[in-house]
């Protein structure tokens, strides 16, 4: 049942975008930037749907939701909004500018849909309130049930329109999960928590999700057949398959770019060590050599490098491989544990775990060696990070509030936020690559 | 994945340090009670009794410990019997070199081994919940690998001991303190069903 509502999710999902009209704001938005007010507008119903509380909120959520996330943002409260949105228009002329300009919004997002049957178009359109013009507009058809995916994708716009670089809201994101009871499950869901579908359904332990360059497929490891080992499951078929048969532990894979060699950590006599898969699960290269663990690899966005964590030096600490040459390099020098590398996609940062003052926190460090920047000082432990896929952004775990949560920063540790609150301990995140 | 907030951790890492930095460590931070105590004493005395207790029965068929896994499918705690032959052994934080008290035990385990020549185990390595899943299910199978090894030099055929790590995944004390790590940092030695006669 689970593998067929899959196979229904992603197959029946097709999204047409047609832009309507676009021109680049002048203003500018980053770090240390004052976040810019904005406000969000229920969308106005076109049509004589039954349902339009569920996209004229929805969709306006959705976005505000994505907007605060990014921390660039400062969405004006829906209670302070003056006009009406079902009786006021959606182009220019059709509605006044001043019910916005006098709550304080620079910007504004205004839209409409249309339901018929299941198929919703959804029209969405970005004002800039003191200068009067439309800066973006969006046409969107797209299956109802897909009605915060059409959110996501015009929030990214939205960004693009501010940031010069597309947002990554319409992606999503894997993790480990132990909310449905003692197990840990692997589920997928979009970054703001919606959507959310379990993956892994096989009541024993299920660990280190990461996707495929192609968003397609969820490389894991489980106990479920009782040796830990790897396994892929293409989230568009909703199939699962042993990716690697043999004995011994079988560990944590992360595909190149190219998504031509999964790196994988795999033991033997009782060593972990890091080689490289072809995509059969043919072993292609032992990476490294020797009586020390080396585990989570993560590569550079080029392919060229592969960062890792080995206790060669009595500790777990961050080591860089140059492929062609073979050569290694210390990364990490301060603390005595230093592990789960996630290199950056724009290659100048390693995000990583690090152990000071007892605690748990998440730094990132220059690819090339240099000071480590301390990213989260927010209390509890804080572990796990992985890039999004413009490298703007960081998910990560922390448990400052009890239990486990994802939370997203910005690449600097601003903006700290939380995305998930299961019950249970959600953990080890892996951001999708975009997909269209 | 490590603990939630708890100001006493540096008091009792240090504690621990001091503890096992020399000297065998006191009955306090032992995870086990009176018989497993007496089966780390002077290398084995309490455990003969065991061990004889043992002997008459069925290739160790009666105290059986479940191995982490089935004992995770049931929803019971992955604890080793008191009554099974075969005991647990425990590690210093991030390491997985044998201590003498483990030495000690692995010999008796390795005794009952050789009185049960039919019988095959899995070693299972484990850890404390502090640092990464990845890198704890590495080191857990060094621990699993040292014991294997140990068990080897004395004598046990190395196609009798297979071996497992869960890392962090498996705990049996959910605590935030040293006392509860220190019962995680473990090996389990679980006895593999004999496949029926064909």
């Amino acid at each position: 049942m689970i593998e067929r509502a899959l196979a229904l999710f992603f197959l029946c999902f097709s999204l047409a975008a047609e832009p309507l009209h676009a021109q680049v704001i002048g203003r500018i938005i980053g770090p240390g930037a004052e976040r810019y007010p904005i406000a969000v507008s229920l969308l106005k119903d076109l049509g004589t749907g039954p349902d339009g509380k569920r996209f004229s909120e929805g969709i306006a959520d959705a976005i505000a939701r994505d907007l605060t996330l990014s921390g660039w943002f400062r969405v004006l409260d829906r209670s302070a909004y003056i006009e009406d949105a079902q009786r006021t228009g959606i182009t220019l002329g059709t509605f006044d500018l001043r019910d916005w300009s006098i709550i304080g919004a620079e910007a504004l997002i205004k839209g409409g849909f249309t339901l018929q049957g299941e198929d919703l178009q959804v029209e969405l359109r970005l004002f800039d309130v003191y200068q009067a013009k439309e800066v973006v507009g969006k046409r969107y058809t797209g299956k109802a049930k897909d009605f915060r995916r059409i959110a996501h994708k015009f929030a990214d716009e939205i960004i693009f329109q501010f940031t010069g670089v597309r947002g990554i809201f319409d992606t999503r994101i894997a993790y480990v999960s132990n909310a449905g009871g003692r197990f840990k499950e692997i589920y997928v869901s979009h970054l703001d928590g919606s959507d959310k579908i379990q993956v892994t359904n096989n009541r024993t332990i299920n660990l280190s999700p990461s996707w495929t360059p192609d968003g397609r497929s969820i490389l894991y490891t489980s106990y479920k057949d009782g040796n830990p080992s790897l396994y892929l499951f293409d989230l568009f078929a909703g199939k699962d398959a042993k990716f690697l048969s043999r004995g011994g532990l079988s560990l944590g894979g992360k595909w190149s770019r190219d998504g031509r060699f999964a790196a994988v950590s795999l033991e033997k006599d009782g060593n972990t060590d890091i080689y490289l898969l072809d995509r059969t699960g043919k072993t292609v290269r032992r990476v490294t050599d020797g009586a020390s663990i080396a585990v989570s690899p993560t590569w550079s966005p080029d392919g060229n490098q592969l960062a890792f964590v080995s206790n060669r030096s009595g500790s777990p600490q961050i080591y860089v491989l140059e492929l062609a040459s073979g050569k290694t390099r210390r990364l990490t020098f301060s603390g005595s544990y230093n592990t789960s590398p996630d290199w950056s996609p724009r290659g100048d940062r390693i995000a990583y775990t690090g152990r000071a003052a007892g605690r748990f926190n998440i730094f990132a460090i220059d690819a090339k060696g240099g000071d480590p920047q301390l990213l989260t000082s927010n209390g509890g432990d804080n572990e796990d990070a992985s890039w999004s896929p413009d490298g703007r952004f960081i998910l990560f775990t922390s448990n400052r509030r009890g239990r486990y949560q994802l939370h997203i920063m910005q690449a600097n540790g601003e903006n700290q936020q939380r995305l998930t609150a299961s019950g249970g301990d959600d953990t080890s995140p892996s951001w999708s690559p975009r997909t269209e | 994945m490590m603990g939630r907030p708890h100001s006493a951790i540096y008091g009792l890492m240090l504690l621990s340090f001091l503890v096992f930095a020399g000297c065998p460590p006191p009955t306090t931070t032992r995870p086990e009670t009176a018989s497993s105590s007496a089966s780390q004493a002077p290398a084995g005395q309490g455990s003969v009794s065991e061990q004889s207790a043992a002997r008459g029965a069925p290739q160790g068929q009666q105290a059986r410990a479940p191995s982490s896994l089935e004992a995770l499918r049931r929803g019971e705690g992955a604890t080793t019997p008191a009554s099974s032959p075969l005991k647990e052994i425990y590690f210093d934080y991030d390491r997985h070199d044998l201590r003498a008290d483990a030495r000690a035990t692995l010999k008796g385990n390795a005794d009952w081994l050789k009185d049960n020549p039919s019988v095959r185990i899995e070693i299972e390595g484990h850890c404390d919940e502090r640092g990464t899943n990845e890198y704890n299910l590495a080191l857990g199978a060094k621990r699993a690998q040292a014991a294997k090894d140990y068990l080897v030099s004395l004598g046990i055929t190395a196609n009798r001991l297979s071996t497992i790590s869960y890392g962090e995944e498996v705990p049996v004390c959910k605590e935030q303190n040293e006392e509860c790590w220190q019962k995680n940092r473990r090996d389990r030695f679980v006895i593999v069903p004999t496949r029926p006669a064909s």
